[in-house]
């Protein structure tokens, strides 16, 4: 079943001083769904997550929370609360009266206050903490009480402004982990604002790819990653291979002056498309019976994989393989139909 | 042999500085008036102190007009940063000239210009107008020391307070004030001092019948000046010799 | 003791000044967004105003009208020529070879030029004597640092007349300076009333102003960067002149403005130590305004000094680039 619309944003456009940062967004948040503005930086994220915690208002449009229009309201009357880039802890408060803020402002009885920050700390595993100074604490552990100081007040929805920014990449996997499995556990709604795709591939349910104050694609991760709406996406979510080509009729491509089968339709006869084929899905053939043949340029090992720089025509291709080619060697390409993504040339997508 | 050599060099320096000040307080115990004989140890000029009218009444007014002047001064420089911080730009680099602009006049300067105030208002000069004077020294001083704290801040505390349900001015008093309290309490102790040391500027700004002790001190060393004046600058320095000694130790405990 | 009843027109003013106050903030609160913030700095801006700005403004007034306040440039005229208006009264009168016979030339110019002369003394011997300390109090090794910036700072809880009288008892003719001359031999020299003890007197008070500047800055260098220099091949002397010098430039730049502006303007320190004998630009501001009762001619020197100053300052301001001891990134 569907859950509700919680928030629901409508039509918002921001100026500042002439410039245009968002441009007619339109987007809606269900109950408990974890969604992930992705896009980089100042393409609008942040500000649309702003307008949304109420720290910002939109030059146009509204904002809809469960039904009721909450354009004007101050954040402090709003049923959201944010976790802030570089957490924005108090300095002058403990761990403890740091959770305890917004509780304190609620007029809640001093046991229960107690009740609900001793709860809070240990959900996000900082039991016993609640005496220190917030300067003694490390990156993730100032993460996790800013965390807790949002969660104590159980928004409806949470607003994470690139959360795990600050922290290092073994640290920022294990809080991604733990931030998904807190969000199915609490189920509240997370509005999740990040430049890292993989992070937004990891842990959402739904991503909104945005540029340039636009909107470029809404789907779950899968569809975003195998079926980009244009070369912007394609290129931000992954690694890709664009090439120009040209649609001869349905189920087949033309680019690199070969036909390729491919399994899109729609696109008209002889239409110029953007071809999009990720790295991995390149298989490295012999040279007689590839449909491309050409020669690799450079090979890098990178852990799992060898990345090869592989020039046929005036187009590199980039190829991901497990087994090494090695450079000036000659080599044929083939792609599976199923693997050939069509894309309308790059212009703006809307919803 | 390197080590020796400087500290016997800063050594020269210090006593350099130290020598009026202990020649000061060693006058305040001689008997005698003559600054050069010594006449024998005695507490006269202590007691005398007291019973001196025009004296007690200066250290009124010097002290009086500095608590005034820093509170008004710290209430007025405390707003003054928070609202140049969330200023836009432009108009934030036109606050920081005029915040700078008492700092680039001479003393002489700024006491004449506010006397020329205060002929063209038509305003008789005595203690209010020395108040005022004071407040005006001493503002910028308690913006340039606030203002850096706030600068310090992460720029989103104000608005994780609000997000957590406070009203902005439960967010102001709860959470950017305190934080900013050290870069206050800095002013406010800057502002305190300027305003007791103060002599160029009072002069111009009050009424020969309204004396602070510097401007005290000035006429009397027309005349020939007592050491009762010494006995009193020994009292108030030894006063604030020990309220040094006591902050220094407090801020030490509580950074334990 | 003191009557603190307010003056009326203070009263009124303070009324005026709540009422736009609290107009401001009525006006900026836009829906619900609360009041804005910048206004926090409304009454600070009003106060400047009417307590910086005007007062500058009323200097130039003062200094471009006469005693009946019609515009003039007489003012301007006196500084350079002191003696002019008595030249003029003398040819009205009829008396032109006897105005002739007044002396051209100016004593404001000399005051003024041995003034800037005095305070650029000033200001050498500080640094010279400022530069080594502070280096000295930032070295590491040294361990002193705070305590010693203390130590700097206690003396000037003295208050200053005070401290300046006080070198009246060491360097008088029968002071304790001469006492010890004769007890060692050489003899009572006579150490008041000249040149010298007015620049003792100056070096005295505003050396710890050129000390603490360069003192912080060279505190913030990166020991690092020493220790780089002499990796790379430079001895003590050569890092300290191609690094750390360079590096605390901004410090001994924030420093010179420190000593130099109130060496200028002092007017207590030649008037107890050089005892008359030696006329400083301030000590003619002041006596322009107190004595004299001239408030024009005492505006167009203070103008004037104020425009040397501004220059200066922005002279030392090219010299550093980036800001009043901003630190080098």
């Amino acid at each position: 079943m569907e859950e509700p619309r919680m928030i629901h944003l409508e039509n918002i456009s921001k100026e500042y001083d002439g410039v245009t940062v968002l441009d007619d967004i339109n987007l809606y948040i269900r109950k408990k769904e974890f969604v992930t503005l992705l896009g980089p930086s100042g393409c609008g994220k942040t500000t649309t997550l702003r307008i949304i915690g109420g720290f910002e208002y939109p030059s146009t449009g509204r904002v809809m929370f469960e039904g009721k229009d909450i354009t004007n309201l101050p954040p402090y009357k709003r049923r959201v609360n944010t976790v802030f880039q570089k957490y924005a802890l108090f300095p002058h408060l403990n761990v403890y009266d740091n959770i305890a803020f917004g509780l304190k402002l609620k007029k809640m009885s001093r046991a229960e206050i107690g009740k609900r920050v001793d709860k809070m700390l240990n959900l996000v595993n900082m039991a016993g903490y609640g005496k220190r100074s917030v300067d003694s604490l490390s990156g993730g552990q100032q993460q996790r009480i800013a965390i807790a100081r949002s969660l104590v007040n159980e928004p409806e929805v949470l607003l994470l402004d690139e959360p795990l920014g600050a922290l290092d990449l073994k640290l920022r996997k294990e809080m991604q982990l733990e931030l998904k499995s807190m969000q199915q556990q609490l189920g509240i709604t997370f509005l999740y604002v990040t430049h890292d795709q993989e992070e937004a591939l990891t842990m959402s349910d739904t991503i909104v790819v945005m540029n340039a104050g636009h909107i470029l694609q809404i789907g779950t991760p899968k569809k975003i990653y195998d079926e980009p709406e244009n070369a912007f996406v394609a290129n931000f979510i992954g690694e890709s291979n664009i090439i120009r080509g040209i649609m001869i009729r349905d189920e087949l491509v033309n680019f690199s002056g070969v036909d390729f089968p491919c399994v899109d339709a729609g696109f008209g006869e002889n239409a110029p498309v953007d071809v999009v084929v990720r790295p991995e899905d390149i298989v490295i053939v012999g040279e007689d019976i590839g449909q491309l043949t050409g020669t690799v340029k450079s090979v890098l090992f990178k852990g799992v994989h060898y990345e090869m720089m592989i020039e046929s025509g005036d187009f590199t291709w980039k190829v991901h393989s497990t087994s090494m080619q090695p450079a000036g060697s000659r080599v044929g390409l083939s792609i599976v139909p199923f693997n050939i993504h069509i894309m309308h040339p790059m212009k703006e997508a809307g919803k | 042999m390197k080590q020796f050599f400087k500290k016997c060099y800063l050594a020269i320096i210090l006593i350099f500085l130290y020598v009026p000040i202990i020649v000061l307080i060693a006058q305040s115990f001689n008997a005698g008036k003559s600054r050069a004989k010594w006449e024998g140890l005695s507490l006269h000029w202590y007691s005398e102190l007291f019973s001196n009218v025009s004296i007690m009444n200066a250290l009124w007014v010097t002290v009086s007009v500095a608590v005034i002047a820093t509170i008004v001064a710290t209430i007025l420089g405390t707003l003054a940063a928070i609202g140049i911080y969330s200023m836009k730009r432009r108009p934030q680099a036109f606050m920081m000239t005029v915040t700078n602009l008492p700092n680039t006049m001479p003393d002489i300067v700024t006491g004449v210009s506010l006397m020329l105030l205060y002929i063209f208002a038509k305003v008789e000069r005595g203690y209010f107008t020395m108040v005022l004077a004071h407040i005006t020294f001493d503002v910028p001083y308690v913006v340039l020391s606030v203002l850096p704290k706030l600068k310090q801040m992460n720029k989103h505390t104000y608005e994780a307070a609000l997000d957590l349900g406070a009203t902005p001015a439960y967010a102001l008093s709860h959470v950017i004030i305190p934080e900013c309290k050290q870069g206050i309490v800095t002013g406010a102790l800057l502002a305190f001092t300027l305003s007791l040391d103060d002599f160029t500027i009072s002069y111009f700004t009050t009424s020969p019948l309204v004396q602070n002790l510097s401007t005290l001190i000035y006429s009397a060393t027309k005349l020939g000046i007592s050491p009762v004046y010494y006995a009193l600058s020994s009292l108030m320095f030894v006063v604030l010799l020990v309220l040094l000694l006591i902050v220094n130790h407090r801020t030490a405990d509580n950074k334990d | 003791m003191i009557d603190l009843t307010l003056p009326a027109w203070a009263g009124w003013a303070m009324g005026v000044g709540l009422i736009l106050f609290v107009l401001l903030v009525v006006l900026s609160v836009r829906r619900n967004h609360g009041v804005k913030r910048s206004l926090f700095a409304a009454p600070y801006t009003l106060w400047m105003f009417i307590f910086t700005l005007l007062p500058c403004v009323l200097i130039a007034y003062y200094a471009l009208t006469d005693a009946n306040g019609c515009f003039t440039l007489d003012n301007f005229r006196s500084f350079w020529d002191s003696n002019h208006i008595m030249r003029e009264n003398l040819r009205a009168m009829g008396g032109d070879e006897m105005a002739a016979t007044v002396a051209r030339g100016s004593v404001n110019v000399d005051t003024l030029v041995y003034s800037l002369w005095m305070a650029f003394l000033c200001t050498a011997i500080s640094l010279v004597l400022g530069y080594p300390a502070a280096l000295f109090m930032a070295d590491r090794k040294m361990k002193l640092g705070a305590t010693l910036v203390v130590l700097f700072i206690i003396p000037m809880w003295m208050n200053f007349l005070l401290r300046t009288i006080a070198w009246m008892s060491l360097l008088e003719d029968n002071g304790l300076i001469n006492a010890f001359l004769e007890w060692i031999g050489i003899g009572r020299k006579q150490l008041m009333y000249n040149q010298q003890a007015v620049l003792l007197g100056m070096v005295y008070n505003f050396l710890p102003f050129m000390v603490f500047p360069i003192y912080t800055s060279l505190s913030k260098l990166d020991p690092k960067l020493g220790e780089a220099a002499q990796d790379l091949g430079c001895n003590e002397l050569r890092t300290l002149y191609k690094v750390t010098m360079p590096l605390s430039l901004p410090g001994v730049i924030s420093g010179i403005t420190m000593v130099f502006m109130p060496s200028v303007t002092t007017f207590f320190i030649p008037r107890v130590l050089g005892g008359g004998n030696t006329r400083m630009f301030g000590d003619l501001i002041e006596s322009t305004f107190k004595t004299a009762g001239n408030w024009n001619l005492g505006s167009a020197l203070s103008l004037i000094m104020m425009v040397l100053i501004l220059i200066s300052l922005s002279i030392l301001r090219k010299a550093d680039p980036n800001g009043e001891g901003g630190g080098i990134v």
